[in-house]
């Protein structure tokens, strides 16, 4: 477990900021207590000092998790967000979009959002913009893509994907063994 | 009258003139004179007529005479004209005046021909008996045709070929044809008139099928046809059908919409069904199965798209400010769990709870009877239903016993609990006010409820699940739970676990908590007197609340299980775990306001009863050893100690003569129990009392099981579960303690031990009697105000019961206060006991001192120790105070508490603690500030990453303070103040600077390209060698020249301005809050100040040449400029000054007052100034230069020729080819 590098820090927050935009630095300048990310088994962990501290009296090769796994980066140094993310990234998420009931469980079996499943969406989001995806009882359910602006969403056909899935807290489940 | 015209008329003539002159002739009646005139307005022909009377003759002769005569000039031309138009219209008129007067002369023609006719026998164009062909006499051309009619002969044209030619058509001739059509007679049958054209009916008779309806002309309404799955065509489909379709579909829409609000889940399964029903009811009229499924699909997909287009309607876009309520989503998703049981995962327990219906128990008792009776009611009642109860129970007892007694020991453990538990079970039923009759049970249930309002009972009663549960489900519960507990301990946990969740559902468990407390308070206040009765009667108390009857009845059949416990003593503990095991069961289905408080207990009986086994064990073994110990012995179980101590010396070492009263009265009881005594209840009381002063259990199990039994009837529900727990404890320990004990026990003692204690409990008892009576009338007194006070007395027993309170305070200060520390950690439940605790130590001591009664007497003088423990409770224990004593606890905390692992102050080791303490201060320290490090950079990227300028806070706090509102608006200059002045400064000099940099700018633009090299480099050769080489100097420049390209002015100014801000807000730490804010000052004062600082030294080559050395900003293009601000000013500033000194030597040393002179390119003694005039002066002799020149000159022509002759060569050559 290791603090980021400035480039990893930068490829993430590139990332995490395509979701919540400069609220990031509520989670880098948190007022409860001092909260960092660390780099464990090429994952990224956000967690608070105080578990920090504590994490450090395991052993790197025991250690499976701690804190709060953000995602992980591949290969090439590119940034995966996870599922686990989805408690720190709903709250701040600049742009949102529900799903309506018929199509919550589409979305959480890894399924696209259609058109036909939109129930709403926040304003003014931009093409390739990410969204987090919540029923229609703002209950967070995942994150993804916007696959089109509102203003084309107002006009495409039923069927057309709105909503590109990236995650969704189906994979609690359906990938309980590789989530952390 | 005739009309003459005239003409060729002098223009001059006048009308006068022509009648004289025509006045010869005739009379003239009137001159018409005309004149032409062209265009010009001259006349060229004059013409006149003239009406005339004249003769023909006159007329003649006026012709010959006057015609073609000259008469003033002109030549006259006389004619005679037609009548003026008027006059002739006149004349028509007239004429068909006349006409109309005279009689038509055609008319008169036609009549006469008919009279010729008529004459000729022909009336009305038919001639009878006449033969067809003959002439009409006296008319030719009219001929008889046939039927004698008469008819004309015609004369037709006909144009066959060129000639025409007429024929003769005689209709007598061709008549054959003729048919007659007769007019009806007037005496012909209405029937046969012929009806008008208008009044035809046209109707066709037919059956109802299609042809003749088509025939009928009815048509049926055009349907167009149905392609599948297009939407239009659906919807057409939709209205075709009418209005109920309209409607159904509406419907289904409306579903749709509904849960949608209220249920995530439901539409899609909603909406279905929804249109599968509709088209049979609506389509009615359809007839084969085909089309109704086709309709069926249609309208499907037709909803679907109607659908998709209401969704389209629907879609929502939100602001960015949208704010999402998970609460609300909560409640929602809660609404839907309440509707769809199977939906979530949830507990079963709660599964449970919700299915349950309302309580049907609450109306059991009918709020008639629960309102607060008068004492002498209460009284009253009570003392009826204690008879009542009373007898019943004995029996009940008896029966037990009886059959206890009979079962043989030899018997197996499980079959006797499970026979126990059937026997017990029916005493748990009628006791548990299901009755056998329903009085009773009302009954009962009112004095359970007695004085607890509505509201209360129903909030009591919303925390329990089992209520509702029939006698035969208590029944196959309790044998379940036998085996269960039988099996495992944890298992009647987790059973006890359930009970508790429950609560949850309704009210929180404060809420809960408090209705309880309201409820024992007034329940117990009522108790008091009832109490005194039972002490006369000594029976009756447990019979007082059903809730506890039933534990009662338990402790009965554990009782009679103890007997039978004595005969096989070896298997005590695990029976006694057993025991409790069915406590709990049997409390649960009793004391159903209990059960969570009761579970909690169970919980930590069994904790207890693992953790104390072993201790117990210990304490036992001690015990043999030190029997000498004083009470207060160092053994954390005083309690523990005592029972050994008494039930090994039969007397008790106890300081307190009273406790031994009670104690052996304890156990007299315990041998009237037994012996099956009918009294047996009267142990009720001193064993209550027992419990209340918490003397530490009596030598016997069976005490014990009583005692909790005793105390909870006593106590009101809320100290009854404490009490319970406390004493279910108790009995645990007591129990192990036994199984071990016993053994050691001699039956002799135990006899010796029991008469004593009888003789004392006789003495006590009679004490008892007078003080009830006493504390009768107190009580009655006090039930005036029953509020407060009577809270504080119900919590008597919960102190009194709670015994490890006390032995802790015996034994040891600290474990008070680990105590203390444990009951925050404890369950909720435990935890308001603990917090009760000491209010109602207080109340019930000062009560008993106002009373002065003995109710609880025995535990008077404990009490007072636990009053001065009280005070001294909530003292910080000295280990405790400070930094040193809070590390202790926490250390102490971090085994749980655990006594064993307790520690004083010993543990703390002065001189290390500080030692750690600065070493984890300095670890703190540097993690703190590695942390601190990190997160700035994480912030300086995610602002590389944002692109934003973020001035976040390095510290909340910080920007907590700093964030305080500041008015722009408001904001004015304050010269006094120091910020101020850097804010003054630079406002000025941004501008000039800029306009001054605009300018330089401009200007190297144009000289770049004039600026001779040789200038520069020979001007800033020196310079260049001093400043060049530093390192600083170079980035500075980089820098400086970065910035200038990468911005352009005005955005310098912003940039200027922001900072200006920054070193006005000086608190306000920026992210790269490092920095001092002067420094940053400096640093902007530097940044901008570039060409101003050279102004104001005059030292214009450096900077100028700096300036004109805009190569290659090395760094600054791949770094944030904002990032690299702050380090590169620092620099920058460090520059500034090495620049300043080597400015200041380099200079001085080159020149001797290089800066003051303010020239701009030219300073005094420049090499250039001392190596320009030379280029104007001769460096060789005249005649030298001359010759020079001369030579130079032929040179040049010579070569000059030739090149001409070359060319001309050339020329020609090219010319020739």
């Amino acid at each position: 477990m290791r603090p980021l590098t400035e480039e990893e820090t930068k490829v993430m927050f590139e990332k995490l900021s395509k979701y919540i935009g400069d609220n990031i630095k509520l989670l880098v300048d948190r007022p409860d207590g001092s909260y960092c990310f660390r780099l464990h088994n090429e994952r990224v962990y956000y967690m608070s000092e105080k578990i920090l501290k504590l994490a450090t009296n395991i052993s790197r090769d025991k250690l499976v998790s701690v804190g709060t796994c953000f995602g992980k980066f591949t290969k090439s140094i590119k940034f995966r967000l996870h599922i686990t993310a989805l408690d720190f990234l709903a709250p701040y998420a600049k742009f949102k979009v529900w799903v309506k009931p018929g199509q919550e469980q589409s979305f959480l079996y890894g399924n696209h959002v259609l058109k036909s499943g939109l129930g709403r969406i926040t304003e003014n989001t931009m093409q390739y913009q990410g969204v987090v995806v919540y029923s229609m009882t703002d209950v967070p359910l995942g994150f993804g893509v916007a696959a089109k602006t509102t203003q084309e969403c107002r006009r495409v056909d039923p069927m057309s994907i709105v909503v590109f899935h990236q995650a969704d807290v189906g994979e609690f489940i359906r990938n309980e063994d590789t989530l952390t | 009258m005739q009309r003459l015209y005239v003409g060729g008329l002098s223009h001059t003539i006048t009308q006068k003139d022509l009648k004289d002159r025509f006045g010869k002739f005739g009379q003239v009646e009137d001159v018409e004179l005309r004149t032409r005139k062209d265009d010009e307005g001259v006349p060229y022909k004059t013409f006149s007529y003239i009406n005339i009377n004249i003769t023909d003759a006159d007329l003649k002769k006026c012709m010959t005479v006057l015609n073609k005569s000259k008469w003033k000039g002109g030549t006259l031309q006389i004619e005679t004209a037609k009548e003026s138009f008027l006059h002739r219209l006149a004349e028509e008129r007239q004429m068909a005046e006349q006409q109309r007067l005279l009689p038509p002369a055609a008319e008169d023609q036609k009549q006469k021909m008919l009279d010729s006719l008529s004459k000729a026998g022909v009336e009305n164009f038919t001639m009878k008996a006449a033969v067809p062909g003959t002439e009409v006499p006296g008319h030719e051309d009219w001929v008889v045709s046939k039927f004698g009619r008469v008819l004309p002969v015609l004369q037709l044209k006909c144009q066959k070929g060129s000639r025409a030619r007429t024929l003769k058509y005689d209709p007598s001739k061709y008549s054959h044809n003729i048919r007659k059509l007769d007019r009806p007679s007037a005496d012909q049958s209405a029937s046969d008139l012929p009806t008008p054209v208008s009044q035809l009916t046209w109707e066709l008779q037919g059956g109802d099928d299609d042809i003749s309806k088509k025939r009928r002309g009815e048509f049926p309404a055009y349907e167009p046809p149905k392609r599948k799955k297009s939407r239009t065509d659906a919807v057409n489909l939709l209205k075709a059908e009418g209005k109920p379709r309209l409607k159904q579909s509406v419907d289904s829409v409306a579903l749709t919409e509904a849960p949608q609000v209220t249920n995530g889940h439901k539409p899609p399964s909603a909406v279905r069904p929804a249109q599968r029903k509709g088209p049979p009811l609506t389509l009615s009229d359809i007839d084969s199965d085909d089309e109704i499924h086709k309709i069926v699909a249609v309208q499907s997909s037709s909803h679907n798209a109607l659908q998709q287009e209401e969704d389209e309607d629907k879609l929502e876009v939100v602001g960015l400010d949208y704010l999402v309520t998970p609460g609300r989503a909560r409640q929602q998703q809660k609404g839907g769990d309440e509707e769809e049981n199977d939906y979530d995962s949830a507990d079963t327990d709660e599964l449970l709870a919700s299915r349950k219906p309302p309580p049907p128990r609450s109306s059991s008792p009918p709020p008639q009877e629960r309102p607060t009776l008068t004492a002498g009611n209460i009284s009253g009642n009570n003392t009826d239903r204690k008879r009542k109860t009373k007898k019943k129970s004995k029996a009940e007892e008896e029966e037990d016993d009886s059959t206890d007694a009979e079962e043989p020991s030899t018997q197996k453990r499980q079959t006797k609990k499970q026979s126990k538990k059937m026997k017990v079970l029916p005493v748990v039923k009628p006791s548990s006010s299901e009755s056998e009759s329903d009085d009773d049970e009302e009954e009962e249930e009112c004095e359970s409820a007695d004085s607890s309002s509505d509201s209360d009972y129903e909030a009591m009663f919303s925390n329990v699940t089992r209520l509702e549960i029939s006698l035969a489900d208590l029944q196959k519960l309790a044998e379940e739970f036998q085996d269960t507990s039988e099996t495992t301990a944890p298992s009647s946990l987790s059973v006890s676990e359930q009970e508790t969740k429950p609560p949850k559902k309704g009210t929180t468990p404060e809420e809960i908590l408090a209705a309880l407390m309201e409820d024992d308070s007034s329940e117990e206040e009522e108790q008091q007197p009832k109490k005194k009765k039972k002490k006369r009667k000594a029976d009756a108390t447990t019979q007082l609340l059903p809730a506890f009857k039933g534990t009662k009845a338990l402790n009965e059949g554990s009782e009679t299980e103890e007997g039978q416990k004595e005969e096989e003593e070896g298997e005590g503990t695990e029976v006694k775990k057993l025991k409790v095991d069915h406590k709990a069961t049997s409390s649960k289905m009793n004391g159903q306001k209990h059960t969570e408080t009761e579970s909690s207990e169970d919980e930590e009986e069994d904790e207890e009863e693992e953790e104390e086994e072993p201790k117990k064990k210990k304490a036992v073994v001690k015990n043999m050893a030190e029997k000498a110990e004083s009470v207060s012995s160092s053994s954390s179980d005083e309690e523990e100690e005592e029972e050994e101590e008494q039930e090994n010396k039969g007397k008790v070492f106890k300081t307190m003569a009273k406790k031994a009263q009670k104690e052996s009265s304890f156990s007299s009881d315990e041998d009237e129990e037994e012996e099956e005594v009918p009294k047996a209840n009267q142990n009720v009381l001193p064993s209550k009392a027992a419990a209340a002063s918490s003397s530490s259990s009596s030598s016997e199990e069976d005490e014990d099981e009583i005692l909790p039994a005793k105390d909870a009837v006593k106590a009101a529900p809320p100290p009854a579960p404490h009490s319970e727990s406390s004493s279910s404890e108790e009995e645990e320990e007591e129990e192990e303690k036994q199984a071990p004990l016993r053994v050691p026990l001699g039956a002799k003692e135990e006899e010796e031990r029991q008469r004593k204690a009888n003789i004392r409990r006789l003495a006590a008892v009679q004490q008892r009697q007078k003080e009830t009576e006493e504390n009768k009338k107190l009580i009655q007194g006090a039930l005036a105000n029953l509020d407060a006070p009577a809270a504080g007395a119900g919590k008597h027993i919960v102190f009194g019961s709670d015994d490890e309170d006390d032995e802790e305070a015996d034994s040891d200060d600290e474990q008070q206060t680990t105590s203390e520390i444990k009951t925050p950690k404890k369950t909720l439940f435990q935890d308001s006991q603990s917090e009760d605790e000491a209010p109602g130590h207080k109340n019930t001591s000062t009560k008993e001192k106002l009373s002065g009664t003995h109710l609880f007497g025995s535990s008077e003088e404990e009490e007072d120790a636990d009053e001065e423990e009280d005070g001294s409770r909530f003292d910080i224990r000295p280990e405790f105070e400070g930094r040193a004593g809070h590390k202790l606890m926490e250390l102490q905390s971090r085994f749980g508490k655990d006594e064993r692992f307790k520690m004083d102050s010993r543990f703390l080791e002065q001189n290390e603690d500080k030692e750690e303490e600065s070493e984890k201060k300095k670890s703190g320290t540097e993690e703190e500030e590695a942390l601190e490090e990190e997160r700035k950079k994480s912030l300086s990227i995610l602002q590389s990453v944002l692109g934003i300028s973020q001035h976040t806070s390095s510290s909340s706090k910080a920007t907590s303070k700093a964030k305080t509102f500041r008015d722009v608006s408001a904001l004015h200059y304050d010269p006094s103040r120091e910020e101020h002045a850097a804010f003054e400064t630079k406002t000025e000099e941004t501008k000039k600077e800029s306009k001054a940099a605009r300018r330089k700018k401009r200007e190297e633009a144009q000289k770049l390209p004039e600026v001779s090299k040789e200038i520069y480099y020979d001007v800033s050769g020196d310079l260049k060698a001093v400043f060049g080489l530093t390192k600083e100097e170079e980035e500075e420049d980089a820098v400086a020249v970065a910035e200038k390209e990468e911005t352009n002015w005005d955005q310098e100014e912003e940039k200027k301005k922001e900072q200006e801000e920054a070193g006005e807000q000086v608190e306000q730490p920026s992210l790269e809050s490092s920095l001092p804010s002067a420094e940053k000052e400096e640093a902007s004062g530097f940044k901008f100040s570039f060409f101003g600082d050279d102004v104001e030294t005059g030292s214009g080559e450096t900077a100028e040449y700096k300036i004109e050395s805009i190569q290659a900003p090395k760094l600054s293009w791949q770094q944030d400029p904002r990032f690299h601000d702050s380090s590169s000013d620092e620099e920058e500033e460090k520059g500034q000054e090495e620049e300043e000194k080597t400015q200041s030597n380099v200079i001085a040393k080159i020149e001797e007052t290089p800066t003051k002179t303010g020239l701009f390119f030219f300073y005094p003694e420049d090499s250039r100034l001392t190596e320009g005039p030379k280029l104007f002066c001769r460096s060789s002799q005249l005649e030298e230069q001359k010759e020079q020149w001369e030579e130079r000159r032929t040179e040049l022509r010579q070569e000059y020729r030739k090149k001409h002759k070359d060319a001309r060569r050339k020329l020609k050559t090219s010319v020739k080819s």
